[in-house]
């Protein structure tokens, strides 16, 4: 898929979505619901209104922000498959530090914003170090990173989980949640007065974008790790230090998923619940970034459609009778089909629609 | 590896493991623990038991591998087989589901699984496929898919209590002291997967399709010179690693007796730990199924600690396979993967 034109990619990752969905409409007419109104209410729910819009908007920042995590990795012929966890332990990390901190800052805006940004300097620092571990074991002990990874996003999410249910759990509450963050905690509503989003957090994402794409292409160490990633050899000739790129490859990126985790914990839930009910947004990263061909400025529409999707899923399970796991299996056949590009080739040259550069 | 790198792992692993030995010996002591009333006949009983869905899903898996192809969609395939085995057993049986219906239903499952297979297959070896995504994907459809099928027809995320599979008790045999309720006192699966890994090891080291398998994962270009069709070799195991990881959701649902979706679904990471059981295993079906059974034995340690009265909460009883694994493949590493893992092939007629 390297060899493929930026048009050809686009052009895959058109039909693959298409495709995906298009067995997803077939999928929904075949257990008795109108594949019409399907389609119908996933436009509606995705983009119909400014409240849809503003939904999918929230999604889309922390698909962008996950997808260039995964992305980084995969281009430096790594398998970050632990973003979940990694979102998982970074906004934990968020939500801990802001609590203890929060005592000791004046309740103004002023302390909100510190006690923002220290929170966020958590989540790069715990999502960081958790990403790192996989990549200490696969450099020095050889172990597999994508088993690893998996491993570790089970490990999170159950201790974690334990966390918010018994130690950490706020002082009263009936439900498995910590306290919640002061509200000075809290990104101001512009444009979209919805609690959930604020374009404060797209902004971030959309900054955190431009940064990994700077240092991807312009630094030696994006030089260092995307060489490493297309072509070993190469790069150990050239004084790469292959085993000490895996290590700050893993770590770069899980520093992006804890900023997803960090936006997640204050633009969204303002406290931490039991992590196996939250959505998993470290797994569609990774259709997100192959849909973007693992790069970082695809990363954005990627997200956007991934984010509509994801919208169009909520209002679909509230609106309507059809279950929301279909939303799903459509991403995972996203994920598919982008995975066998040579599929798409041989269909383009059977009906002459070009893809004869082979 | 060149050789003196794997003598130094080599003595990392025996080191590691006479360290693993003492601490377990010290922890006993200084904690006291009653050892006796932690291993019992129940306990071996039921880690067999656990054992049995990721040392089918484990020699499914490493044949694959061993032809050349990572099936890492093992996972996926396992909640296929679990929800699909629960969906057949409720359709046929109206409600109220018997024996025979549950052997009706795991039959028909496994089948089905063969059928996503090998359409799986085509996609790895016909056009390709990039084999860790596509892996990866299957376990997405899977996530969405099985919770699909349950609201579709329970309304739930989890089914209703459904039918477990009887444990059969062999007469005479099951009266010999400790061993008889072990072996012969149990349910029939954990015969079935004993008998599948003892053919599955004869089939690979003591037949000519099983060189050849081997062939076509090492070198594939000999296999070819020969005049076997390395695509067909490759095919086969990719369809019986599919319908293998059905067969282990199928028996993880029938010794469950229910389908449950939520979170990572019932199959919660045993087909990963199948891929780690091969490897721990030095890709030996004997070896992956003892393998299985260590993290089978640390799945059902849970419920030995709380018998006992060892407090620790269940969350985090819960994460010791995923450690274990950890733990294994850090001092195992990378075992000898066959060489031309990964690597389309092409044959040059």
């Amino acid at each position: 898929m390297l060899d493929a034109t930026v048009l050809q990619r686009f052009a895959i990752a058109m039909a693959a979505t298409a495709l995906a969905l298009l067995i997803g409409l077939v999928v929904v007419a075949a257990s008795g619901y109108d594949p019409v109104q399907f389609l119908r209410q996933l436009i509606e729910g995705s983009f119909g209104d400014g409240n849809a819009t503003a939904r999918t908007l929230k999604f889309t920042t922390l698909f962008v922000l996950t997808g260039v995590s995964v992305a980084i990795a995969f281009r430096a012929g790594v398998f970050n498959i632990g973003v979940q966890g990694q979102f998982v332990v970074g906004g934990f990390a968020t939500v801990l530090s802001i609590l203890w901190l929060a005592p000791f800052v004046p309740a103004g805006p002023i302390g909100g914003v510190a006690l923002m940004l220290v929170g966020t300097l958590a989540a790069v620092v715990a999502g960081g170090a958790y990403a790192a571990i996989p990549g200490v074991l696969k450099a020095y002990g050889g172990a597999n990173e994508i088993i690893t990874t998996i491993m570790l996003n089970f490990i999170a999410v159950g201790v974690v989980g334990w966390l918010v249910e018994g130690p950490l759990r706020g002082e009263g509450n009936r439900a498995p949640n910590t306290e919640r963050l002061p509200e000075s905690v809290s990104l101001p509503q512009i444009v979209y007065d919805n609690p959930d989003f604020s374009v404060i957090g797209l902004g971030v994402a959309l900054a955190v974008v431009a940064v990994v794409a700077v240092v991807l292409t312009r630094t030696g160490f994006g030089y260092d790790m995307v060489t490493s990633g297309h072509q070993e050899s190469a790069a150990t000739y050239s004084g790469v230090d292959a085993k000490r790129t895996i290590v700050a490859t893993m770590t770069f990126s899980g520093m992006i998923a804890g900023v997803a985790g960090a936006v997640f914990a204050i633009m969204i839930q303002g406290y931490y619940s039991d992590p196996s009910g939250i959505g998993t947004y470290g797994f569609d990263a990774i259709a997100v970034s192959l849909l973007a061909a693992n790069n970082p400025l695809g990363v954005i529409p990627a997200g956007l459609l991934f984010g509509g999707l994801e919208s169009a899923g909520s209002y679909i399970g509230i609106s309507s009778d059809v279950p929301v796991q279909l939303i799903d299996g459509i991403s995972g056949l996203v994920v598919l089909f982008v995975a066998v590009p040579e599929l798409f080739r041989m269909a383009a040259q059977r009906t002459s629609l070009g893809g004869d550069s082979r | 590896m060149n050789v003196r790198e794997s003598a130094a792992r080599n003595r990392v692993r025996i080191g590691s493991a006479i360290a693993l030995i003492v601490l377990a010996v010290v922890v006993t002591i200084w904690a006291d623990l009653p050892l006796a009333d932690l291993f019992t006949v129940g306990f071996v009983s039921r880690s067999l038991q656990a054992a049995t869905p990721i040392a089918l899903a484990a020699i499914g898996g490493l044949y694959a591998e061993k032809s050349g192809v990572f099936n890492i969609g093992l996972e996926g395939f396992m909640i296929f087989g679990a929800v699909n085995t629960a969906a057949i057993m409720w359709l046929l049986s109206g409600g109220s589901p018997t024996q025979g219906d549950l052997w009706l239903a795991m039959l028909a499952s496994v089948l089905l699984t063969l059928l996503y297979t090998v359409l799986f297959a085509v996609l790895l070896i016909r056009y390709k496929a990039d084999q860790i995504v596509a892996g990866l994907a299957v376990w997405f459809i899977g996530l969405g898919f099985g919770p699909f099928m349950a609201v579709r027809l329970w309304g739930s995320r989890n089914s209703p209590g459904l039918e477990g599979i009887d444990t059969v008790t062999i007469p005479v045999l099951s009266e010999i002291p400790v061993l008889g309720s072990i072996l012969f006192d149990t349910s029939p699966l954990v015969w079935l997967t004993g008998i599948l890994a003892v053919a599955a090891w004869i089939v690979l080291y003591r037949t000519r399709y099983g060189y050849w398998l081997q062939a076509a994962g090492e070198n594939p270009e000999a296999l070819d010179t020969a005049g076997i069709n390395v695509t067909r070799v490759r095919y086969a195991a990719v369809i019986f690693s599919g319908a293998m990881a059905g067969l282990g959701g199928a028996v993880l649902l029938a010794h469950a007796g229910s389908f449950t979706g939520t979170g990572d679904t019932m199959v919660n990471g045993r087909g990963w730990i199948g891929i780690v059981a091969y490897l721990f295993g030095n890709y030996n079906p004997l070896g992956a199924a003892a393998a299985a059974l260590l993290f089978g034995g640390l799945d059902m340690l849970q419920i030995q600690f709380q018998t006992v009265g060892i407090e620790l909460p269940n969350r985090l009883v819960n994460l010791f396979p995923y450690l274990a694994v950890i733990i294994v493949l850090t001092i195992w590493g990378s075992t000898r993967v066959p060489s031309a893992v990964g690597e389309p092939y092409e044959s040059e007629e």
